[in-house]
């Protein structure tokens, strides 16, 4: 199931962000998104996420064209999809209960209701779905505790859970480590491939060339108001078909 | 005064008027069934208009903002008179004969305690951070979904709101004394009768044990919602 951008055209206020944008995110395989800041790393994830229609062009999920349907047929797509921004943004509530929220609102209202009254006699359902993402970041035995008592890197990990919980088709993924030291990181990188060998496709914008190649299959390098160059990691890194494209990642690696 | 001493000079007041009890429960009775009512309603039109002005753009907005700051101080015996003058013979409501009723007392707290809740919860909802609707959005939440997350995270914010209104509509006077006409049965128990104008009553008619019992009365149960209130804001945390 591949979520597509074509030939997208997007800004704010009357200022072009991006210029005539396509770009592919297919199953089973991670796409790194690299480029300075503000380039509009955030604003094209946010496309395919499907917060806002482009101003021209098209998003596609699976070859279907997702802003000429219905609003009920976008919600079905954008619940294939899961995102997880630069800061964590947890839930005022436990672990568990954020780990949950996906799958919480993909039930009905007299379920929901269900689920509530029984965790408020203190018998919350179990949700196997959600232990298994927890445990996919290692912090299911915080599962009970609140969620504002977690270190940034954890509370890092338990957004990217809550994303896997509902096993999504697509994950987009915004800078998700760049506030986190190496140990985090890796988990999360570690996560990343774990989701990608379960065939999810994965889209994560980075400004950390060395995190690209170690996790990407295919790298989009974002420049000026487009992509200027799309290809294999090993391709995109050695031998660039773009100075511009070598200028940036030579610049960036100095760091 | 502490709170104790307090409580044994009007333990004797309790002993040797026993027969007011009927009196006095049936007057916290119609006080609380006019407040608790004007602030449930006054919650539930609140919270949709709060989360509309917090986070939608529409024409009318600075409107409603400014129609929202002005009636948290809005002075309660006004309010009373344009109820009375809506619900009375030449008002628009007046072949619902609502003069001197619960109902009306209920109408004119309701527009009493709305602007509190809705202006308190406006600055509750409004600094729930952007990041964390986004994130109810991205999961999968509909717009619904969306707001009730921003309720919840707004928690402790909608409940000093509610507390708030609720102290305005039980401690007011003005309004409900104009609407409500301070009635008693024959039998001498509350018909419309609150609290507040028991107590300016009994006051005005040297009957000053009776008004400070009454006085007592109104705080311990001011106390009490408050407790209560606070209670339901921190057992909300285990949500999503
Ligand atoms: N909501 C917004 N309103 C106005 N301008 C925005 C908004 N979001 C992003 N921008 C602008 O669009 C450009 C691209 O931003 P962004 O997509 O966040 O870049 P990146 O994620 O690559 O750093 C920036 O110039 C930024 O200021
Ligand atoms: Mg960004």
């Amino acid at each position: 199931m591949t979520l597509e951008a074509i030939d997208v055209h997007h800004g704010y206020d009357g200022e072009t962000v991006l210029e005539g944008v396509s770009l592919s995110v297919p199953s089973g395989e991670v796409l790194a998104i690299i480029g300075p800041s503000g380039v509009g790393k955030s604003t094209l994830l946010r496309l395919l996420a499907l917060f806002d229609a482009p101003d021209r062009g098209e998003i596609e999920f699976g070859s279907e064209r997702v802003w000429t349907g219905s609003q009920q047929r976008r919600l079905e797509f954008r619940r294939r999809i899961g995102m997880v921004f630069q800061e964590a943004s947890l839930f005022d509530a436990t672990v568990r209960r954020n780990a949950e929220y996906g799958l919480r609102v993909r039930q009905s209202w007299i379920g929901r209701l269900r689920r509530e009254l029984s965790a408020l006699v203190g018998m919350p359902a179990e949700t196997i779905e959600a232990m298994e993402a927890l445990e996919t970041v290692g912090l299911q035995e915080k599962a009970n505790q609140d969620a504002a008592s977690l270190s940034g890197g954890e509370a890092q990990r338990v957004a990217f859970a809550r994303a896997l919980a509902y096993e999504p088709d697509v994950l987009l993924l915004d800078e998700p480590t760049s506030d986190l030291d190496p140990r985090n990181t890796a988990v999360i990188e570690n996560a990343v491939l774990e989701a990608k060998k379960r065939g999810i496709g994965v889209a994560i914008a980075t400004h950390d060339m060395h995190q690209a190649e170690r996790i990407a299959d295919r790298v989009a390098v974002l420049l000026g108001d487009g992509v200027i160059e799309v290809g294999d990691t090993e391709t995109v890194f050695e031998s660039p078909a773009d100075e511009r494209t070598r200028k940036f990642i030579d610049g960036e690696l100095i760091y | 005064m502490s709170l104790a001493s307090g409580l044994a000079v009007l333990t004797p007041l309790v002993v040797e008027f026993p027969f007011e009890w009927n009196y006095v429960r049936s007057i916290v009775r119609v006080s609380l069934y006019v407040s608790l009512t004007a602030v449930a309603l006054s919650t539930l039109v609140s919270l949709p208009v709060a989360l509309l002005v917090g986070f939608k753009e529409f024409r009318g907005k600075t409107l409603l903002t400014s129609v929202i700051n002005t009636g948290m101080g809005f002075p309660s015996v006004v309010v009373g008179l344009v109820v009375l003058f809506a619900i009375s013979n030449q008002g628009p409501f007046g072949s619902w004969d609502l003069v001197f009723t619960t109902e009306a007392m209920i109408i004119s707290q309701f527009v009493l305690a709305a602007p509190v809740i809705t202006g308190v919860s406006l600055a509750a909802v409004s600094s729930v951070e952007q990041n964390v609707r986004d994130a109810a959005y991205a999961l999968g939440g509909t717009r619904v979904d969306v707001a009730i997350v921003t309720i919840k995270e707004a928690r402790y914010g909608i409940a000093t709101a509610v507390l708030a209104g609720f102290g305005r509509a039980i401690s007011e006077v003005g309004s409900v004394l104009i609407v409500g006409g301070n009635i008693a049965a024959s039998d001498g128990t509350s018909v419309t009768r609150t609290l507040t104008t028991a107590i300016q009553l009994e006051a005005e008619q040297g009957r000053f044990e009776t008004a400070m019992l009454l006085g007592a009365i109104l705080v311990v149960l001011v106390l009490v919602v408050n407790a209560i209130v606070v209670r339901l804001g921190n057992g909300g945390g285990r949500y999503g």
